[in-house]
């Protein structure tokens, strides 16, 4: 079975081009659309292996969900995070808790790259 | 005591006329004085039965003639002349002098003295030459009484009256000059008073006409001003202030500017602000406080005044600006560019994302045609994006928002992000981007990797723009003590030496046509320079026509303060 990679963005067109580039890599998808809904499943599914986070999202804002839950759950211990944000003074804020920071326009040729790379080779 | 002045008082257009005929008035009133006195002594003389009548009718008839002729002497004295007078008066004198003795004591005897005195007199009350004519009118007397009892003229005693004669015309005259320079000292002094009277009455005037006209003008100034000492005491403040904060002038004017400041119309921010503009010698040119629903905008600046060559703070004076529209404008103007960052951007990503999904063949094969288009959209949605962050740029900078954060920067790994970057564009353009690092550089500086990093991307932008084969060549180097420097060169088309000095305006291209060749807003050097501004940094420029443009850049060497080996592994 492929590694389960959650989206969390809420523009649509986004989430399913980024949907497209960890497919085209892979990974089977998981989309998310909102902060509140994305606590909920943080909370209660299963840890996935990557975790695409937008910084701006309705109700929970994705810096909140990073601090609040990410970074607190030892289930999330193995999980890569990328996030994505168009404020690149914010980005830089992040780059020693995550993975990759990644400003947007983000590039879904570079998406798919990146993320190859951090696929175990299986 | 003041009628016996008036008395003796006279008043000429001649000052020196005024005090002989005064001087005169006050001898002939004296011997006037005298005479009575004589008069009167021997009338009680007689009344007491002291002396007979026939002992003291002489010096009755003597005095009464001399009484009569001091009044007619004084008469003329005060009616006529001065000069008549006095020469009657002197010639009255030695005709008395004359007959007031034996013709033998006149003549060589006690009674010689007497003639000095009209000689002497004659030169104080007459001009001072007139002492001759009276020694003269003297010696004559004597020789011709001599005569008269066949004596010889008593030459010594002519001699004598021609050497009093002397004495007298000699002092009279250094008396006179005396006085006439100091009446000319006097006239000065009185004109020199004169005019500066009159340069202190217009002065004043002056003075008076700029007062109100400076008190006018803060009156109609639209900007809330109040005049501080150097207690922090309200001297004044002008009407506009009162209608700006609301408050009556008495509640500003006299009172400390603490009182002020514990207002509850001020927020505590606001508070603390005006605080430390009290507290510090050195304010920041203006801030912004909250004054109830206001934004006001103060500045502040100390008052000197210049006097015995230093200068001495007395007070400051402080201007209120209503800023309250222009802060809700600002207001306004940033969520609109957090609004357009966003709302933009998203749907241009999604619209890239898309053609690069073409472009990849993510749903199956697509002729070359159909890539070449996606590249296309591909390449003007970049395009697109790229303006939108120079117009965010722009307008972040201008909000003063835009800020430098320094941190512990790799010049290598500057170099490789923008290799990264710019290597495919140059490429796709048939041109090489080369780069090097200066030996000398240090491996860590201290710098905005970000900013840095947008500055090179752009001036490289710049440069694969405006070249159409060749190299772009971006150099860091140590530049000089205390600098280092980013060099951007190209092999392009150049720049025309009179566009120079505009290349780096908000919304310039060279040549005006540009954008339509070349695309862009020419945001590109102006951002750059701004940038490099806020780093403290200079930008200059140097270009050959069609031969290139290279853009250096100083910063300031700063090396962190960490040791280098922890920034070092990447």
């Amino acid at each position: 079975m492929s590694e389960l990679a959650l989206i969390i963005e809420d523009d649509e067109d986004l989430a399913s081009i980024f949907a497209e580039a960890l497919r085209g890599v892979g990974f089977s998808i998981e989309i998310i659309a909102d902060g509140r809904a994305a606590e909920e499943r943080l909370k209660n599914g299963v840890a996935p292996f990557l975790i695409l986070l937008d910084m701006h999202l309705p109700y929970i804002s994705g810096a909140d969900l990073l601090t609040n839950i990410i970074k607190k759950d030892e289930r999330f211990k193995q999980t890569a995070v990328i996030i994505t944000t168009a404020d690149a003074r914010m980005g830089e804020a992040y780059t020693d808790q995550v993975d990759f920071v990644m400003i947007k326009p983000i590039s879904f040729i570079q998406l798919r790259d990146l993320t190859s790379r951090l696929k175990p080779r299986s | 005591m003041t009628s016996f002045s008036r008395f003796l008082a006279i008043s000429t257009a001649d000052p020196d006329d005024t005090r002989r005929r005064r001087i005169l008035n006050i001898l002939v009133a004296s011997i006037g004085i005298l005479s009575l006195l004589a008069i009167l002594v021997s009338l009680a003389a007689v009344f007491f039965e002291r002396l007979r009548w026939e002992n003291v009718n002489l010096i009755i008839i003597g005095s009464s003639v001399t009484i009569l002729g001091m009044l007619i002497v004084y008469l003329i004295n005060i009616f006529w002349s001065g000069k008549v007078a006095a020469t009657v008066f002197l010639v009255f004198l030695t005709v008395v002098f004359a007959f007031s003795d034996t013709p033998e004591q006149v003549a060589g005897g006690r009674s010689l003295f007497g003639f000095a005195i009209p000689i002497i007199m004659a030169s104080i009350l007459l001009t001072p030459w007139f002492s001759f004519v009276f020694s003269t009118i003297s010696g004559l007397i004597i020789s011709v009484i001599a005569l008269s009892i066949s004596h010889f003229p008593n030459l010594p005693a002519v001699i004598g009256f021609f050497v009093i004669a002397l004495v007298s015309w000699l002092s009279a005259r250094s008396l006179e000059q005396a006085l006439r320079e100091l009446r000319q000292i006097n006239a000065n002094l009185d004109q020199v008073v004169i005019e500066r009277t009159g340069a202190l009455a217009e002065s004043l005037e002056r003075e008076r006409i700029e007062a109100g006209r400076s008190q006018a003008i803060l009156n109609s100034i639209a900007d809330g001003v109040v005049v501080f000492d150097t207690e922090w005491n309200a001297i004044m403040a002008n009407p506009a202030l009162r209608s700006m904060l609301d408050l009556p002038l008495d509640q500003i004017v006299d009172k400390n500017f603490r009182d002020l400041i514990a207002h509850p119309h001020l927020s505590s921010r606001s508070r603390n602000l005006l605080q430390a503009m009290m507290e510090h010698d050195t304010q920041p040119p203006s801030f912004r406080i909250e004054w109830d629903q206001k934004t006001l905008s103060i500045s502040a600046a100390q008052v000197y005044d210049y006097s015995k060559d230093r200068y001495t703070n007395i007070g400051t004076v402080t201007v209120f600006r209503d800023f309250t529209r222009e802060a809700e404008v600002e207001k306004l103007k940033s969520t609109f560019v957090a609004i357009v960052s966003h709302e933009l951007r998203t749907p241009l990503n999604a619209i890239l994302g898309y053609a690069e999904m073409f472009k990849e063949e993510v749903y199956g094969p697509m002729n070359d045609k159909q890539v070449n288009m996606a590249e296309r959209i591909m390449k003007n949605t970049q395009r697109l994006l790229g303006l939108i962050n120079d117009l965010l740029d722009q307008a972040q900078m201008e909000a003063g928002k835009l800020t430098i954060q320094m941190g512990p920067i790799r010049p290598a790994e500057l170099l490789e992000n923008i290799h990264s970057v710019m290597d495919k564009i140059a490429y796709d353009k048939g041109l090489k981007l080369t780069s090097e690092i200066d030996d000398q550089l240090p491996e860590v500086l201290n710098g905005d990797a970000a900013r840095l990093q947008q500055i090179m991307v752009n001036l490289v932008n710049n440069g694969i723009k405006f070249t159409s084969h060749g190299t772009v060549h971006i150099r860091l180097f140590s530049l000089y003590a205390g600098k280092w420097g980013i060099e951007v060169s190209d092999t392009g088309s150049g720049i025309p030496e009179s566009e120079i000095p505009y290349i780096f305006d908000t919304f310039r291209q060279v040549e005006g046509t540009a954008t339509r060749v070349h695309g862009g807003f020419g945001l590109g050097l102006s951002i750059v320079k701004q940038l490099v501004g806020l780093m403290n940094g200079e930008i200059t420029v140097k270009s050959i026509m069609n031969v290139g443009s290279k853009f250096t850049i100083a910063l300031p060497l700063v090396i962190p303060e960490q040791s280098p080996q922890k920034w070092s592994i990447g």
